[in-house]
């Protein structure tokens, strides 16, 4: 029956909010107001999964191989038996708390406090406080479904609308140092009281993403032909769409410091480093197909051979501050050799290694990871590179008198380093070894067959991917200027995968993106830091099960994801909703 | 047809250099250089006199014991690792966490019987409670995690389930730290299972033998269900070709889920051993052994219940004798900070020398 | 054809990159005009002055770890800030006093005792112009070569209530915008070292373990350099990974050459399992551990085993008998915080803030219509110059080098007799000895 479906839904979505409420991240984020002094972060996450439920009970059906929309109140009321339901759920259980007693339940779970229990009550007695939860639920469920059912065009406004708004008030500790440095006015847009935005600043934010929304929706379509004309037929296909997002984006990055100030460049100046590393094991996982769970390898022997290289000292107490072997170069004379120095590691553990099946690939590249980790903080290694205490006085990369240390600075210097890899990078995909390592990635068997000799391209990728990663560990130590194994656990490669991954594998404006969303937004929200792993976790199960080509697709590696038939699925619904899809653009070469 | 030769082929004559068969000399050179190191290494560390810090039998048969109980344990959590690997060709990355919930989530139950003294005046049953609850636990969570993680990646190219087995790992590990906190908890032992007894002249520590007891019993279990009994059989009948197994008749969501489940029974078992030999719970205390265990279902040949078993056990050696045996003898100071690097570079050797573990076929497969 | 256009884009871009770096100002730093009298220009004395305007309150700037597993560290001490704020009107009513008829705000930020959040913080605050000077950091890997130069490069003082390693204040690496009143830990080993050689132990072996964190590395290795030159002999010394749980082999190996003394000043996860694996394998040796082991945690998860245990520590008797510290300051904080204090070094970041308001006291300079300037090479100087200044902890007298806590005490306490909550029987300590640096390797 279908209404069972949408009670399950609820119930569901009950037990993620319960979910939140135990991990904490409602009861600490009480007082973190999003809009005015309504709204907090602990409000939303109380009522967001019966939104969701209320999102999916409405959404059309696949039953038979066929479609079934839904019909307008039919969806509402899926939505409302949804929503109610999660209300349910949640109310009960809260009741069943106060029964038990919060005292008893927090010595298991430390999050249910007296204060959780007051919010989530809003501070009437328990049953009260479940009816009221109930009849918001509801509502967010109703608010949910009717977003589903409602048509693209009012759909689409509203959740860019709504998503900008959240966003902008999540960063309500940043886009404030922003508005100061471009000396405007802000106190319109953010309280002063409560920090969060004010109800015109929603307003007006909502307002101008809507707008936009619907200005791309019209002209869109009109700007990709003039684009696709323009581009021509080489190179990975990229939809135009997201080409001029993309120059846009290059315009944005390269402003970027000037605008926001060095708080916030010296996030970005973090974000550029990973990216430079997403870029290198972009290149062994993307295009080579390479299961490497220990990129941290590269990146630690980056960033102590330049260390070694251009003379830092040890910071160990009792011992003398030079290390074992140590050189005074330039910077810039320096990178070279580093990067060598780490293709012929590449080479070295590679060639025993490569040849195994793909997840004992993945083992092995974890232990090797580990095995640095373990061997820059062994006492054994001190008198090279200093153990625990690590090491420090770092060049800041000058030329001349312009040295790189400060924020702004050596965003830039990072810039121009992801830039030349995302080059070095690009022409690779687009040469005889990029379609050898497609054809590898693809089918190995086969690949092998044909002639190419799959162990030197794997070698060839995992060492050129290893020099790039180095590159960002040079770079990570002119960052900071100095260096504890603390910065080189396994924890790095999982996050670079991670980026690679929620980006896109195989696609570098990915990568970028990944390294924002992955690197940039928890450097920003920095009150959110308990939770980041958490999020970072959930992030990515749920990419890999709902869209594992990534936010920014390469469309090549998109197919071989996905089910041709998913593929003409979105075809049609492009072609339903009045949309030159893009395949067909490139197709028949379309212009306006 | 006519018309068609067939296309000349020229014979490529390959160059002296190119004739010689490259893969195996390096593999000599490096069999060769391994041994060496090993055996100058071994040598030098037993020569050496009491007072620069060589060790006594004593010692060695310390090591031993230790090894093995630690082996032991990472032997059961091995299982979980290579039962679904078997079924599913991947690797479950968040059965370390699997291991974890079912220990933390025991923790409560046997802190209440501490307190309440329940846990010293009937031990066997407190205890059997509290596995029990570690059981539910570790398999509910196992069920889940096949439920929502992997289940829609069934047909996904292999990266991806790794992935989120990655993903999941952190997650769960974060959701136990947001529950119960980032401290460590005290887990009680029982008085019976304190101090040291002795068998056939050596002395263990009582837990240690309970768990090398238990972990044998266990494997005997694991391998006389796999080989006998229908479910097994039709576990064995899906790892080895799914269509077919489910042309057969047999469900094979079902089998896939009581292997999640055979694999966290065992994790929660090997959960509460943990927590009792160690006395102490914490959200990462999963994370190290699930990698120890894996490294072992690895080493021993993954899908294999006796490559794994072996393969705990020698993991849990190789951490405890490897260092103070091969590294002493060339003067590295510290030699157990560097046991994890020790533990993998055996892995890489053995995987050099026997890509497939060490009970694997010996030859590197391609599929 | 088409790869010359991408190259000659890409060109462009990278020369406007470098171009823009050049021209990339630096924000932050000292201002500049304003200054009467006072004897400093703060046009072109180096560094600046901080100014602060008539209606402004004077900023004191935070970097403590106040996220994560270390949280209590950090936050413990920023609540004694918020004590010496309230106390600039001479008492502890819950209301700020002023300084110099200013209000003092704090802007905390948080820098998660890491390198990496140690730059972050100490970039967040560098680049504040009304920042006067930093209390922080809590750990430090935070400071170490990061936070300090950061701040140190913009001549902003860094002063901390809870860095202990020997590496800051050490004569090659120390950065001369930084200092603290708590204690480093060459003394504490050395004392410790001391008390295991002494008549109390007698020691004439000892091992030590320490793990992957700079912490242990300096008190290990302020142990062993005070032990050896006061004729004891070094047996053994491991190093273990804080997150291992098993670590029978490395005390079974530890225990061949049968050390009188162990001593493993690590923290208390990894601190609690070797207790009590030691208890079984080395029954005769006896265990010494230090301030990161020292929490009710450990005494509750060690059980019997700790009964034995000395664990070395700032000795807060010698302040607890401070009439101030015991009838004024923790009534005070309890009333303002709901609990006891959470750690030890909430005093010394208490001691480190007056210090500080001292300092701006002898070198503001009065504009005359309401503003103050705050040279900060001055204030930096007046900090550096104190001298028998009585502070909650014992007297201060800062050092070249930036080491203010002159003469510290370190307590051996006994277990279960520990100062921490659980602690059972006699918690005062057994042996006490007070040095300065010059008493120490």
């Amino acid at each position: 029956m279908a209404a069972s479906r949408w009670v399950r839904m609820g119930a569901a979505a009950g037990v993620v909010t319960i979910f939140l409420a135990l991990v904490g991240l409602i009861g600490g984020f009480t007082d973190v107001y999003l809009i005015g002094d309504q709204i907090t972060f602990a409000g939303l996450m109380l009522v967001l999964p019966a939104f969701a439920a209320g999102l999916v009970a409405a959404a059309p059906r696949v039953e038979g191989g066929e479609r079934h929309e839904m019909r307008f109140v039919e969806a509402i009321t899926a939505a409302a038996v949804a929503g109610a339901a999660a209300g349910a759920v949640f109310g009960a259980t809260m009741i069943l708390a106060d029964v038990i007693g919060v005292e008893r339940i927090r010595t298991v779970f430390l999050n249910v406090s007296p204060q959780l229990m007051e919010f989530v009550t809003f501070g009437q007695a328990t049953l009260v406080g479940a009816v009221i939860i109930v009849v918001m639920s509801t509502v967010a469920g109703v608010l949910g479904g009717a977003l589903r059912v409602a048509p693209t065009s009012v759909r689409r406004p509203v959740t860019v609308a709504v998503m900008a708004t959240l966003l902008f008030g999540f960063l309500q500790r940043v886009i404030p140092i922003a508005l100061d440095q471009l000396k405007l006015e802000r106190d319109w847009l953010y309280s002063v009281s409560f920090d969060g935005l004010t109800w015109i600043g929603a307003i007006v934010v909502g307002a101008v993403a809507a707008g936009v929304s619907v200005l791309k929706g019209r002209f869109g379509t009109q700007l990709r032909g003039r684009v696709a004309g323009i581009r021509g037929r080489t190179g990975p296909a990229v939809s135009p769409g997201v080409l001029v997002a993309g120059v846009f984006a290059l315009a944005l990055l390269i402003a970027a410091p000037m605008l926001l100030g060095s708080v916030i460049s010296e996030v970005l100046g973090t974000v550029m480093v990973f990216a430079l590393l997403g870029i290198g094991l972009n290149i062994v996982v993307g295009y080579a197909g390479l299961l490497d769970l220990g990129y941290v390898f590269f990146f630690a022997l980056g960033a102590y051979s330049l260390a070694l290289l251009t003379g830092a000292t040890l910071n160990a107490y009792g011992i003398p501050p030079d290390p074992a072997i140590s050189g005074h170069l330039n910077f810039y004379v320096a990178i070279p050799i580093v990067m060598l120095i780490a293709a012929a590691a590449g080479v070295l553990v590679g060639a025993p290694v490569l040849r195994l099946r793909g997840d004992y690939l993945a083992l092995v590249t974890l232990g090797l990871g580990e095995m640095v980790t373990v061997l820059v903080g062994s006492p054994w290694l001190v008198p090279l590179v200093g153990g625990p205490s690590g090491m420090r006085g770092i060049t800041d990369a000058a030329i001349g008198g312009l040295a790189f240390r400060d924020p702004q600075r050596f965003y830039y210097l990072a810039l121009a380093f992801v830039g030349l890899a995302a080059f070095i990078s690009w022409r690779l995909a687009t040469s005889r070894i990029g379609r050898a390592w497609t054809a590898m990635r693809e089918d190995e068997q086969t690949a092998d067959a044909m002639g190419i000799s799959t162990t030197r391209f794997k070698l060839l990728a995992f060492s050129i991917g290893g020099a790039i990663g180095s590159l960002g560990g040079a770079l990570f130590a002119v960052k900071i200027g100095s260096l504890t194994p603390a910065s080189f656990q396994v924890l790095v490669s999982i996050q670079v995968l991670g980026l690679v991954i929620l980006g896109g594998m195989g696609s570098i404006p990915g990568v970028l993106v990944g390294a924002l969303v992955l690197v940039g937004l928890p450097g920003l929200l920095r009150e959110f830091e308990e939770y980041r792993f958490l999020a970072y976790g959930a992030a990515v199960v749920a990419v890999m099960v709902l869209r594992p080509q990534g936010l920014v697709p390469n469309v090549r590696r998109s197919r071989e994801l996905q089910d041709e038939e998913r593929a003409q699925d979105e075809w049609a619904k492009a072609a339903e909703e009045g949309e030159t899809p893009p395949e067909i653009a490139t197709a028949t070469g379309a212009t306006t | 047809m006519a018309g068609t030769e067939a296309p000349r082929v020229e014979a490529v004559r390959l160059s002296r250099f190119e004739q010689l068969p490259w893969r195996r000399i390096i593999l000599v050179i490096l069999g060769i250089i391994v041994v060496g190191v090993v055996g100058i290494g071994a040598t030098r560390t037993l020569t050496l006199g009491k007072a620069e810090g060589g060790y006594s039998a004593g010692a060695w048969r310390d090591f031993v014991v230790q090894g093995a109980a630690q082996g032991a344990i990472f032997a059961m959590i091995a299982l979980g690792y290579s039962l679904v690997y078997g079924i599913l060709r991947m690797i479950n990355f968040a059965h370390g966490e699997v291991f974890m919930a079912g220990s933390f989530g025991s923790f409560f139950f046997a802190d209440a019987y501490e307190k309440s003294g329940f846990l010293d005046r009937d031990p066997i049953l407190a205890l059997l409670i509290v596995t029990a609850v570690a059981i539910g636990v570790s398999v509910g969570t196992a069920v889940l995690l096949e439920r929502l993680a992997y289940r829609p990646l069934r047909n996904a190219p292999r990266l991806v389930p790794l992935i989120t087995a990655i993903g999941a790992s952190l997650f769960l590990q974060n959701t136990f730290r947001g529950f119960f906190g980032p401290q460590p908890y005290g887990y009680p032992k029982p008085v019976v299972l304190a101090g040291n007894i002795t068998v056939l002249g050596v002395p263990v520590q009582r837990i240690q033998l309970l768990v090398l007891v238990v972990a044998v019993i266990c494997m005997a279990v694991l391998q006389w269900f796999v080989s006998t009994t229908t479910t097994g059989r039709s576990m064995r009948a899906v790892a080895q070709d799914r269509e077919i197994a489910s042309l057969m008749g047999i469900n094979v969501d079902r089998v896939i889920v009581t292997t999640f489940a055979i694999g966290g029974v065992l994790a929660g078992i090997a959960g509460v051993l943990y927590s009792l030999t160690f006395e102490q719970v914490q959200f990462t205390m999963g994370f190290k052994p699930g990698i120890a265990a894996f490294t072992a279902a690895v080493l021993g040949g993954i899908g294999s219940i006796g490559g794994a078993a072996l393969g705990g056990f020698v993991i849990g050696l190789l951490q405890a004798v490897g260092p103070p045996l091969i590294l002493t003898g060339f003067g590295i100071p510290s030699v157990f900070s560097l046991k994890d690097a020790f533990v993998f570079l055996v892995l890489v050797l053995v995987l050099v020398f026997r890509p497939g573990g060490l009970l694997g076929t010996g030859e590197a497969e391609k599929v | 054809m088409k790869h010359r256009r991408w190259f000659k884009a890409f060109a462009v871009s990278a020369v406007m990159s470098v171009v823009a770096a050049a021209c990339a100002s630096d924000n932050g730093g000292g201002g500049g005009g304003g200054g009467g009298g006072g004897g400093v220009d703060c046009a072109t004395v180096e560094f600046g002055c901080v100014e602060v305007g008539a209606d402004e309150a004077i900023n004191l700037g935070a970097a403590q770890v106040i996220s994560g597993a270390d949280a209590t560290l950090g936050q413990d001490q920023v609540n004694a800030l918020e004590l010496a704020l309230d106390h600039l009107d001479g008492k502890f009513d819950q209301k700020d006093g002023t300084l110099l008829d200013h209000p003092v705000k704090l802007t905390v930020e948080d820098e998660l005792c890491s390198a990496e959040g140690g730059q972050t913080a100490g970039t967040a605050l560098a680049a504040d112009a009304s920042i006067v000077a930093v209390v922080g950091t809590s750990c430090s890997s935070a400071a170490l070569g990061v936070a300090d130069k950061l701040l140190g490069d913009k001549g902003i003082l860094l002063i901390s209530g809870s860095n202990t390693s020997p590496a800051l204040t050490d004569p090659a690496l120390h950065n001369p915008f930084y200092a603290r009143t708590a204690h480093n830990d060459r003394i504490q080993g050395a004392i410790v070292a001391e008390f295991a050689l002494g008549q109390d132990l007698l020691a004439k072996t000892a091992a030590t373990i320490a793990d992957e964190s700079p912490y242990t590395q300096g008190l290990v290795g302020a142990f062993e350099a005070n032990f050896e030159a006061g004729g004891g002999t070094l047996t053994g010394s491991e190093q273990v990974d804080s997150e291992d749980t098993d670590f029978k082999p490395v005390l079974r190996s530890l225990a061949e050459q049968k050390p009188d003394v162990l001593y493993f000043p690590i923290f208390v996860a990894a601190c609690t399992l070797i207790i009590k694996q030691a208890a079984e394998i080395m029954p005769d040796t006896t265990l010494i551990v230090s301030d990161g082991c020292l929490s009710s945690d450990t005494l509750k998860n060690a059980g019997k085993a700790a009964d034995g245990v000395w664990a070395s520590s700032p000795d807060l008797s010698a302040f607890q008998t401070n009439e101030f510290y015991s009838g004024q300051f923790i009534p005070a904080y309890k009333a303002a915080f709901g609990s006891d204090p959470l750690s030890v070094f909430h005093a010394h970041s208490y001691d480190a803030a007056n210090v500080v308001f001292d300092a701006i006291k002898k070198v503001a300079i009065d504009n005359g219509d309401g503003s103050l300037s705050i040279p900060r090479q001055a204030l930096r100087d007046a900090v550096f110059a104190t001298s028998g200044y009585q502070g909650v902890t014992g007297t201060i007298t800062c050092l070249p080098t930036g080491d203010c806590a002159t003469d510290v005490t370190i307590g051996m306490f006994l277990g279960p007799g520990w100062p921490v909550e659980g602690g059972k029987g006699d918690t005062t300590a057994k042996y006490t000895d007070t040095k300065s640096l010059d008493d120490v390797l």
